[in-house]
């Protein structure tokens, strides 16, 4: 009897160990298959970016073999340096920075106000206001395209780049408002609500509590007016027939468009040009990635 | 007492009282916006209203004549008109298959906790960061026919020709447009599908596991129900960044092989920029303009009665 007991015990400890193996090994399974999907997803999304950095380096000669080689074959600058003598691009660089910095100035002065008008503000026509944003946000850049240009011509303001920043501006403030707003939101109703008892008026609770409160949406907002300048493509070509004006992504495109001169000696120029935002974006992405994705799908 | 303060000073960011006439006929809320309605309206509502008189005149020799709806009647005969709504509906919908589907696999991915997960984070929005110049720039060259690394993959596929020509095809071309546009976008849907996911209770998945749950049956029973209000507003962003999407395409491809890739806003840019008929690039983007409040409204009206969410009413907090 004792000894049925015993045995039954042992069989019955055996079968629990194994069930646990089984199951760390079903687990353990589960982690393999999980980290190669992120590594192969990694290696997917990541290898356009990987080619565009191959291509800038890869020796001349390598670049028009068949089969391509997938890796470096060598580490050459030329085609880079060249790119940058050949044509002005360190100039074109210059005029995408500016354009891109008075666009952030410029959003960054009307999302301010326009943000506290979604958030804290009860006024009639709020729900109008907000409609407007979201529909000049949702707007396709082409449908304006035709009458804007005629509008700039009737003025003169072709081949300016300072005008050219300000429909950027104009382009990415509904945006910049919804991000604004999110963070305005997120400051307590207490905070706000003792600096009115203390005697603020709103407007000063807006520039002394607010604002310096939604630091991370700020962020955010420059980003967005940032990115917003630095891609576009559409406006410049249409507003900037100069090529000694031309911003970066235009001269790059021109070349495309043109189509008589080869990618691969372009690329150098088109990948320090991506370089910019990506080093941005990494930079600040822990801070404004949230409020980013949240204002995205509010506005 | 402080709430009676409290009141009063609430009150006065609606109209604030005893400060002069001004500002009584002027409320805060007036003044803030009166500088931003200025910026947007000369630069975007003016430009909308100018267009949508262009597209019932027509100018020849420097003389504009007002023609009624013969802008409009050419576009509804024109054939290239109805293969642009074809064109960008078919777009939209690849958009929101591949946005989708992916978003949520790498938004299940990166919800996982693992060592490195906020560089492997980091790392998978980059294409989101890029401009779309220096990618055009970069597929072009992945996918030249002679020497793309692209068809170097293609020919590892048993019984494929290695010059596969992918821009001169009109299929090739548009699925060679999805698969850029989409890679490009994919990080953004991801981030929102990812912030969506962590906005589940993780209560609920404990429920379904002691209701003995599986995996799949979690993620059927838990996670599609919190993922579809997002995923339902999603699919309408997605039809608008379609009609909006233009240097892709047009850097790419320019519309072609024919008009076979040119969505509504490039065949606007290439009626105004290419064949000069200035008032019928406007009438086009009145037909743009349409689908573009459609979406719009659409989103609104999805965002308050599905969401019931209140963007709209002011103070949440």
């Amino acid at each position: 009897m004792a000894v049925d007991t015993g045995a039954a015990l042992v069989a019955d400890r055996n079968r629990r160990r194994r069930q646990r193996q089984r199951y760390v090994m079903r687990r353990h399974i589960g982690d393999v298959v999980r980290y190669l999907t992120i590594i192969v997803s990694l290696v997917i999304i990541l290898f356009p970016i990987y080619w565009m950095v191959l291509s800038t380096f890869q020796p001349e000669k390598y670049e028009l073999t068949w089969p391509p080689p997938l890796f470096f074959k060598g580490f050459d600058l030329s085609a880079l340096r060249e790119a940058f003598t050949q044509n002005p691009i360190g100039l074109w660089l210059g005029h995408s920075f500016l354009v891109s910095a008075i666009a952030v100035v410029v959003t960054t002065i009307f999302a301010i106000p326009g943000a506290f008008l979604l958030s804290r503000l009860r006024w009639r026509g709020a729900a109008i206001f907000g409609f407007c944003l979201l529909f000049t946000q949702m707007m396709p850049g082409a449908i304006i395209i035709v009458p804007e240009i005629q509008i700039y011509r009737t003025l003169g303001l072709e081949n300016n780049l300072y005008a050219l920043s300000l429909i950027y501006a104009a382009f990415t403030t509904p945006l910049g408002c919804w991000v604004l707003k999110a963070s305005y939101d997120a400051v307590p109703g207490e905070v706000f609500d003792a600096s009115l008892v203390d005697g603020c008026t709103p407007l000063q609770s807006l520039i002394h509590i607010l604002v310096p409160l939604s630091r991370p949406g700020l962020t955010a907002v420059a980003i967005v007016a940032f990115f917003g300048a630095w891609n576009d493509y559409l406006f410049a070509s249409a507003f900037i027939s100069d090529r000694s004006l031309f911003t970066e992504g235009e001269g790059l495109a021109s070349f495309i468009t043109a189509g008589n001169t080869a990618l691969y000696a372009l690329i150098g120029a088109g990948a320090v040009f991506a370089v910019i935002p990506i080093i941005l974006f990494l930079a600040v992405q822990r801070h404004v990635v949230s409020g980013l994705t949240a204002g995205a799908v509010k506005g | 007492m402080s709430i009676s303060i409290l009141r009063r000073r609430r009150n006065e960011i609606q109209a604030r009282p005893g400060s002069g006439g001004w500002s009584r006929r002027f409320p805060l809320a007036y003044r803030l916006l009166i500088p931003i309605a200025l910026f947007e309206g000369l630069f975007v509502l003016f430009p909308i209203i100018r267009g949508i008189t262009m597209a019932f005149q027509f100018t020849r020799g420097g003389i504009t004549y007002w023609v009624g709806l013969a802008n409009f009647a050419d576009m509804l005969h024109d054939p290239t008109f109805w293969g642009s709504i074809r064109v960008t509906f078919e777009f939209a919908l690849c958009m929101i298959v591949i946005w989708l589907m992916f978003g949520v696999l790498l938004a299940l991915l990166m919800n996982w906790s693992f060592k490195g997960r906020g560089l492997v984070r980091a790392l998978l929005a980059i294409p989101w960061a890029i401009p779309d110049v220096p990618i055009v720039l970069t597929f072009v060259i992945m996918l030249d026919p002679n020497v793309g690394v692209i068809n170097l993959f293609a020919s590892w596929i048993p019984g494929v020709h290695h010059q596969i020509p992918w821009l001169s095809s009109p299929k090739l071309a548009f699925f060679a447009i999805v698969i850029m546009a989409g890679w490009k976008g994919l990080p953004f849907y991801a981030l929102i599908l990812l912030a969506s996911l962590q906005s589940i209770p993780s209560e609920l998945y404990e429920a379904a596991r002691v209701d003995g749950a599986k995996a799949w049956g979690r993620f059927r029973a838990v996670t599609v129900p919190g993922l579809t209000p997002t995923a339902a507003l999603l699919v309408i962003l997605a039809f608008i960044f379609a009609i909006q999407q233009f240097s892709m395409i047009y850097l790419t491809t320019g519309g072609g092989p024919g008009f076979d890739t040119a969505t509504i806003s490039v065949l606007i840019y290439l009626q105004a920029f290419e064949f000069f008929n200035y008032n019928y690039a406007a009438a086009l983007a009145v037909a743009g303009l349409v689908m573009s409040v459609a979406g719009t409204t659409l989103f609104v009206v999805l965002d308050r009665t599905v969401l019931r969410r209140q963007y709209f009413e002011g103070r949440t907090a």
